[in-house]
């Protein structure tokens, strides 16, 4: 499932920390339209290169980068000492 | 489930068999398929924990947690690096003293890697204890 939101808290020490849930939706469809306008020239890179080069794989970028992205959900990275926490998840 | 394991439990909570028979039918049928190598369960994260030690100075802490299904997705992604590139980081690696080879690692050995992986602790200097373990 594509996340919609990130959960993202930073603190470091003697200062007030900051968490805040992000709508990485946002993000998503930003990156969803760059893809888009960026379509022709990756598929005439790949014509170009299709002798010589990456060729036809270039467009799997596509399908990897949705991937990639559906598969973000649950991700969580948490790290924590004395001085600072930073906290990305991915709920 | 299969189809099979289901008939027999319908017929043992029908008490058409008695448990005993519903065991054998059951163990006639063989270990169930999880999806995964060795009959284990499949994972659906890979977690790293690492916890502080009696020698840790900062008390660092870190709590990862990775779907498997982004490292498959991942691994896909490391496929498409170029060949050079792939020279590189394999030599960087192996200045390290880490001699892998990224683009040999295949889903199915992921998995076999995953499926045996069930716990592993490992005590860095003493200082901070790194748990990896999939879940």
């Amino acid at each position: 499932m594509l996340p919609m939101i990130m959960h993202f808290k930073i603190r470091q020490a003697g200062r007030r920390g900051i968490g805040f849930y992000f709508p990485i939706i946002l993000v998503w469809i930003l990156a969803g339209a760059l893809l888009i306008a960026l379509f022709p020239f990756i598929l005439l890179a790949s014509l170009v290169t299709c002798l010589r080069g990456p060729g036809f794989t270039l467009l799997l970028v596509y399908p990897i980068f949705f991937s990639i992205l559906w598969h973000l959900g649950g991700l969580r990275i948490e790290t924590k000492n004395a001085e600072n926490e930073v906290l990305i998840d991915f709920p | 489930m299969t189809e099979e394991r289901k008939k027999i439990l319908e017929m043992l909570s029908e008490k058409k068999i008695t448990v005993e028979e519903a065991e054998r039918l059951l163990n006639a049928l063989g270990e169930p398929e999880s999806g995964s190598a060795g009959g284990k369960p499949s994972w659906k994260y890979l977690r790293v924990l690492v916890e502080p030690g009696p020698g840790s100075e900062r008390g660092d802490k870190v709590n990862i947690r990775v779907p498997m299904k982004l490292i498959r997705a991942g691994l896909k992604w490391a496929a498409l690096i170029p060949k050079h590139a792939q020279g590189d980081i394999n030599k960087a690696l192996q200045d390290k003293g880490i001699d892998l080879d990224f683009s040999k690692i295949k889903p199915e050995d992921l998995e076999d890697i995953l499926t045996n992986l069930d716990d592993l602790t490992v005590d860095v200097d003493g200082h901070d204890k790194v748990r990896i373990f999939c879940e």
